[in-house]
């Protein structure tokens, strides 16, 4: 495996996918961070994703405007790309067309050599053999409701996807507008889990589907709970997602797209809320909020954020992250092309690049 | 029985920089077929994957990919079923998608 590029174990690694191309910035003490543009330049990559299973494999969705998307892998750090034997393509018959991957997700620790990846139309594709090739799942290609999904305004994607380390078998996944799915068979059928998530733009607000869900993780220590960022609010899943509580609590609004955990302080959420219609942060302070007991109270993290009456910064669902160093560090990612960077769990945050194109994602690796 | 082979049109591809990688970094490769669509499918043959890169899953051609007979842009003939002679070219270039990229 080509690798020019070298990194000592310990280096804090950041994929920031773009609206033209792939960025990689890395430090050894998340203090100095160095830069550097990977070679796919101009095209929309939705995510990125370091694998480090068996070997370090970069895997980035390539939606490209022109020529296609590809999900495309690299063994050195993003110099020279490759494409898969058999990519994520629809089969002709389907009058489906690959439109946007938007999320790629190494599996479990369990199952080396198993990606994931979600794509709009509202699909799952699964790759045994690293990339290599990959299959659609079928059941929920074929799900008796499939004709009454409705996307969003990014399309019709599924974005989200959480493999339950615990457990082979259960999965969940999260569609644009369609909500929470969940599988207990290892794929082989699925249900909804969108009890008490509101659809305020639907006649019936608490529908079985059609929320319009941003963005959930799972607890990495209690795997039957979830947190989800939805357009309609901000919820908590103690079952599974059999049913959700509202947590918005103090939060100035229900709308936010990403939302992520301290993995050593699980109970501390991160999340990101927006005015509705703007899209960008309420009031003239950029913030993050942080609560520590698992939501309902929040607090502002903004020391080094920006603030002005020319501060409109939006985050994308993918657009925050947290590493695994302890304390844990918080990256966030904004659609005018700033990166933020907290090492303190948000205490305090630095403006760690500027000018980059609009980011859509941000991944942490810290490089074993 | 005649030699039917013999009578299929080969024509002059010319690939965009975006896409020269895929066919050995050649600016110009030879194909054969009636329409534009069996030239693809030639191209397909040769190179793996070809198609993906200018027409959808459903078949028809991606949104920004323009494919010139000559000088006439195929959607404004009979689109990937516009008749080809022997000796005719092909240029494929993204098109100009304006400001919305």
């Amino acid at each position: 495996m080509a690798q020019h590029l070298i990194y000592p174990s310990g280096t804090v690694v950041l994929l920031v996918g773009t609206k033209k191309g792939l960025f990689l910035l890395s430090s050894k003490d998340r203090e100095k961070w160095e830069i550097q543009a990977t070679t796919l330049k101009n095209s929309r990559i939705f995510f990125a994703a370091l694998d480090q299973r068996q070997g370090m494999r970069l895997f980035a969705a390539d939606n490209g405007d022109f020529f296609g998307t590809f999900l495309r892998y690299s063994d050195d750090f993003g110099e020279t790309w490759q494409e898969p034997r058999q990519g994520i393509q629809f089969a002709e018959d389907s009058g489906l067309k690959l439109t946007n991957i938007w999320v790629i997700e190494p599996g479990r620790s369990t199952e080396p050599g198993t990606i994931y990846a979600g794509v709009d139309p509202a699909s799952l594709w699964v790759s045994h053999d690293d990339g290599e090739t990959w299959q659609i799942n079928e059941a929920l290609a074929t799900h008796p409701t499939r004709t009454q999904w409705n996307p969003g305004a990014g399309g019709l994607c599924l974005h989200t996807i959480v493999a339950d380390p615990t457990n082979p078998d259960r999965m969940w996944i999260g569609i644009s507008a369609v909500g929470c799915m969940r599988t207990d068979d290892n794929g082989k059928s699925w249900v909804f889990a969108n009890k008490n998530t509101r659809a305020s733009f639907l006649p019936d607000i608490y529908p079985e589907f059609g929320q319009c869900i941003h963005r959930f993780v799972q607890h990495p220590t209690q795997p039957d709970v979830l947190y989800q960022q939805n357009h309609c609010g901000i919820y908590k899943t103690t079952n599974a997602g059999n049913d959700w509580t509202d947590i918005q609590g103090n939060l100035p609004s229900e709308f936010g797209f990403p939302i992520a955990l301290d993995p050593h302080n699980p109970d501390t959420v991160f999340t990101i809320v927006e005015e509705p219609m703007g899209r960008f942060n309420t009031g003239d302070q950029f913030k993050v909020y942080r609560s520590q007991e698992g939501g309902n109270t929040w607090e502002l993290l903004t020391n080094g954020l920006p603030e002005g009456q020319g501060v409109k910064l939006g985050v994308l669902r993918h657009g925050m992250c947290t590493d695994t160093v302890d304390p844990c560090g918080v990256y966030v990612g904004t659609n005018t092309g700033q990166l933020f960077a907290s090492r303190d769990r948000g205490d305090s945050w630095n403006l760690i690049a500027d000018f980059l194109p609009s980011i859509y994602s941000v991944t942490a690796t810290v490089l074993s | 029985m005649a030699d039917t082979t013999a009578s299929v049109p080969v024509v002059r591809v010319a690939f965009p920089g975006a896409l020269r990688q895929k066919v050995g970094n050649k600016a110009i490769v030879m194909a054969v077929g009636h329409t534009v669509r069996e030239v693809i499918d030639d191209l397909e043959q040769a190179y793996p994957g070809m198609r993906f890169h200018l027409c959808f899953e459903t078949g028809e051609l991606r949104t920004f990919v323009n494919i010139f007979l000559n000088a006439e842009n195929i959607r404004y003939l009979q689109g990937l079923d516009t008749p080809l002679v022997h000796g005719a070219t092909l240029h494929i270039f993204p098109s100009v998608a304006g400001g919305s990229l």
